[in-house]
C-alpha cells in the first residue's frame, strides 16, 4: 500500500510540473508584444529589485500596514517549503537528523499556525471574504491539511499513508486552482520588474541629484 | 443637468440596455486579441489576498468594496478564468468565473471607468506587482470597441479626432492666441525681439500644449516661453498638432490612441525638429512618451521629453538664473501618476522646485508612492462620476493640508483641474501653479 501511495506521490508530481509547463506555454502563447519605446532604464535592474529590496517589508506601504499577514505569508511558505522537504525525505527513504526533524517542525508547525490563522481571516473579514472564492478556501485548506499530517508524521511515523494522500491531493490541485501562484508569481514579478526597471521608476534612476 | 448632457446620459442607458449578443461577442474578441502573455500571466496570478485595498484612494476614502482593486480586477479575471482556465470551464462557480454578459456590463463600466483612474499605486503594492491599472485599460477598450465609453469621455475623443484637439480650438483662434502670447511675452521680458515661434522648420525643439492652456490658462504658455527665451532655445510651436494629451489612453481604444499621438509624429516629421517636448500633462507624457510607439509599433528617430526635463537640465547647466526669494511662500508637489509611478519623471522636479522657491516641502508619500489627485484616468471628462471623483480626492486634500504649504505645483495640467475642485470642496486656501510657472516667477533675466 505504501509503496503504491509512494509511487502516487511521485505520479501526481510528475502531473503537476508537466501541467504547470504547459499553462506557461498556453500563457507564453497569448504573444509577446514588441517594445517600440527607448528604455529609460535597465529591466534587469528592475527584475533584481522586484526579487531584493522591492520583497522587504519596508518598502511597500501595504506590507508596513499589514505587517501580521505579511509575516503570516512568509511563515507559511517557510513552513510549505520544509513540509515538500520531509515529503521528498520520505519519499527518497533517507532519515532526517535529529536537528532537522526538529528545525523542520518548528517551520511546519509555524507555517501551519499562519496558514490556519490566514483561513480565518479571510472568513472574518468583509472584503477579503467578497473579493474570495472557493477556491481561495479550498486551496488554504489543502495546504494546512498538508502541513499538519506533514508536522504529524514527524512525531508519528505511522501516519504516512494520511501524509502521502494529502500530498496526492495537494499536487493535483495545484495546477487546477490557485495555488499555481507558486509559477505565475515568479512570472509576474519578472513582468514587474522589467516594467518599472525599463521605466527608471524602481530602482530609481537618478539623473538629478536633489 | 443641461439637455445635451441629459440626452447624452439617457442615450448611454439605452446602449447598454440594448446592447446585442453580437456586441458582447465582439468586446470578448477585442478583449482576447488585447491579451498578451503579460496580462495573462497576470490574470493567472491574484492571490485574492486583499493587501492592494489599501493602496486606492477610491477604496480609502469611501470604504466601497467594489473600489478594491482586486475587486475590479476579479471583474476582468471572472471573463479570462471562464475562458482560458480549466476550473473557469469545467467548474466556474468554484472560481467566479463568468461570461461577458449583458448583466455584467453596467458593473464593469462602473468599476473600470468609474473607480479607477489607472494611476498604478495598487500595482507597487501588490504583493505580486499585478498591472492591474493597464488590465482594466484592456478591459475598457473592449468596451469601446461596442461604444460603450462613458459620453463625457467619449465626446472629448470625438472632439479630438475631428477638430484636431481635445477643446475644439480652431486653428484660427490657436494662431491669434500665440500672437497674442508673443506681445505678452515680449512686455514681459523687455524685449521687442523676443518670440514664440511658430511652426518652424528645423527648431531644435517641439513643443506641444495642453488645449486647455490657450482655453483657459494661456499665461502658463507665456511662462514656458519666457524660459525658452532666458535659456536661448531654438523652439517652435506647431499651428496643427500640438495637442498634448489623448484620451484615447483613457478609453483604452488603441487605435484611437494611436491616431491622436500619431499627429504629433506628423508634426515632428513635417517640422524637422529634434526633440519632441511636452508640456505638463501626466497623462500626455505616459501616452506620447512611452505607449504610443507601441501603439504605432513604431521606433521614434526622435527624443520624447518632458518640459520638466529640459527646465531641470537648463539649470544643471547653468542655463536659467533662478531667484528662490522670488517664490518666498512654501510649496508643495503634487506627483501626477503617469508622469512619476509610470513615468520615470521623478527627481528632476524636486530639483527644479528647490532652486525656484524659498521653502519647498514633500507631501507624504511621495514620488512613486505618491497618491492619485483622483482626476486620472479621464475622470475629468466623466460627469457621470463627478461625486466619487471628488470623493476620492479626499486623500489628496489632506496630504495637502498636512503640508501646511500654500501653493500647490503640479507638472500636470489634469491634476491642476482636479486639485482647483479639491480647493474648493475641501477648503484648502491652496494657489496651484505649474512648475514652469513658477520657474518663470524666479527667472532673473
Ligand atoms: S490603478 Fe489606481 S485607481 Fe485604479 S485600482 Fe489601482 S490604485 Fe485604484
Ligand atoms: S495585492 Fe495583488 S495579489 Fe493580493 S489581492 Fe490585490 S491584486 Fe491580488
Amino acid at each position: 500500500m505504501l509503496s503504491i501511495l509512494r509511487w502516487g506521490v511521485i505520479a501526481s508530481f510528475l502531473i503537476c510540473i508537466i501541467s504547470l509547463i504547459i499553462m506557461v506555454l498556453k500563457t507564453l502563447s497569448f504573444g509577446r508584444k514588441p517594445v517600440y519605446a527607448k528604455s529609460q532604464g535597465k529591466g534587469i535592474r528592475g527584475i533584481l529589485y522586484a526579487f531584493g529590496k522591492g520583497m522587504m517589508p519596508w518598502e511597500k506601504e501595504s506590507t508596513r500596514r499589514h505587517i501580521l499577514t505579511y509575516t503570516g505569508g512568509t511563515l507559511y511558505h517557510g513552513g510549505i517549503f520544509a513540509a515538500f522537504f520531509c515529503l521528498f525525505s520520505l519519499v527518497m527513504s533517507f532519515e532526517l537528523s535529529i536537528p532537522l526533524k526538529f528545525l523542520c517542525s518548528i517551520l511546519i508547525g509555524l507555517g501551519f499556525l499562519s496558514g490556519v490563522g490566514l483561513l480565518v481571516k479571510r472568513i472574518l473579514l468583509i472584503p477579503l471574504r467578497k473579493i474570495s472564492c472557493v477556491d481561495d478556501f479550498a486551496a488554504n485548506l489543502a495546504v494546512d491539511v498538508f502541513l499538519a499530517l506533514a508536522l504529524l508524521n514527524i512525531f508519528y511515523p505511522g501516519l504516512e499513508t494520511f501524509f502521502y494522500g494529502a500530498s496526492i491531493i495537494l499536487f493535483l490541485y495545484i495546477p487546477a486552482g490557485k495555488v499555481r501562484h507558486c509559477v505565475f508569481f515568479f512570472y509576474a514579478r519578472i513582468l514587474f520588474g522589467l516594467f518599472y526597471g525599463r521605466r527608471g521608476v524602481l530602482p530609481r534612476k537618478i539623473r538629478f541629484e536633489t | 443637468m443641461n439637455e445635451e448632457k441629459k440626452y447624452q446620459k439617457d442615450f448611454f442607458e439605452d446602449r447598454i440596455e440594448n446592447i446585442k449578443a453580437e456586441d458582447i461577442r465582439k468586446a470578448l474578441y477585442v478583449f482576447h486579441r488585447k491579451l498578451s502573455n503579460q496580462s495573462a500571466a497576470y490574470l493567472n496570478s491574484c492571490l485574492h489576498c486583499g493587501l492592494c485595498a489599501d493602496s486606492c484612494h477610491y477604496y480609502l476614502s469611501t470604504g466601497e468594496i467594489p473600489s478594491i482593486p482586486a475587486y475590479k480586477l476579479s471583474l476582468i479575471e471572472k471573463i479570462f478564468k471562464k475562458h482560458f482556465t480549466l476550473l473557469g470551464k469545467r467548474a466556474p462557480g468554484w472560481v467566479k468565473a463568468k461570461d461577458l454578459t449583458k448583466d455584467l456590463l453596467p458593473e464593469w463600466i462602473d468599476s473600470l471607468f468609474g473607480r479607477c483612474t489607472l494611476c498604478g499605486r495598487c500595482s507597487l503594492n501588490c504583493s505580486v506587482g499585478l498591472n492591474i491599472a493597464y488590465l482594466i485599460r484592456a478591459a475598457r477598450g473592449a468596451l469601446a470597441s461596442v461604444g460603450l465609453v462613458p459620453p463625457g469621455l467619449q465626446s472629448t475623443i470625438n472632439t479630438a479626432i475631428l477638430k484636431g484637439n481635445s477643446m475644439a480650438l480652431p486653428r484660427e483662434d490657436w494662431i491669434e492666441t500665440v500672437e497674442w502670447l508673443a506681445e505678452e511675452l515680449r512686455a514681459e521680458v523687455n524685449d521687442p525681439q523676443a518670440e514664440i515661434p511658430l511652426d518652424r522648420k528645423g527648431a531644435r525643439l517641439l513643443y506641444t500644449v495642453n488645449p486647455r492652456e490657450p482655453m483657459f490658462f494661456p499665461l502658463s504658455i507665456v511662462a514656458v516661453a519666457k524660459i525658452f527665451y532666458a535659456a536661448g532655445e531654438s523652439w517652435t510651436l506647431s499651428s496643427e498638432d500640438y495637442d498634448v494629451t489623448n484620451y484615447g489612453f483613457h478609453s483604452g481604444d488603441d487605435n484611437v490612441a494611436a491616431l491622436i499621438s500619431g499627429r504629433l509624429v506628423r508634426s515632428m516629421e513635417k517640422l524637422g525638429t529634434q526633440d519632441l517636448v511636452l508640456a505638463e500633462c501626466g497623462h500626455g507624457f505616459n501616452s506620447n512618451r512611452w505607449e504610443a510607439p507601441e501603439w504605432l509599433a513604431k521606433k521614434y528617430g526622435f527624443d520624447v521629453k518632458s518640459i520638466i526635463q529640459i527646465v531641470a537640465d537648463y539649470i544643471q547647466k547653468g542655463r536659467l538664473k533662478l531667484d528662490p526669494s522670488r517664490n518666498p511662500e512654501p510649496v508643495t508637489l503634487q506627483d501626477p501618476c503617469h508622469l512619476v509611478r509610470l513615468g520615470g519623471i521623478v527627481e528632476e522636479q524636486r530639483y527644479i522646485l528647490k532652486r525656484a522657491v524659498a521653502r519647498f516641502i514633500e507631501m507624504n508619500p511621495n514620488r512613486e508612492k505618491n497618491f492619485c489627485c483622483g482626476g486620472g484616468g479621464g475622470q475629468l471628462a466623466m460627469p457621470r462620476f463627478a461625486k466619487r471623483r471628488l470623493e476620492a480626492g479626499k486623500i489628496k486634500a489632506d496630504q495637502i493640508k498636512e503640508t501646511e504649504a500654500k501653493v500647490v505645483a503640479s507638472p500636470c495640467h489634469n491634476c491642476i483641474d482636479q486639485l482647483l475642485e479639491l480647493n474648493k470642496h475641501f477648503d484648502l486656501r491652496v494657489k496651484i501653479k505649474t512648475v514652469a510657472e513658477i520657474v518663470a516667477d524666479a527667472l532673473v533675466i
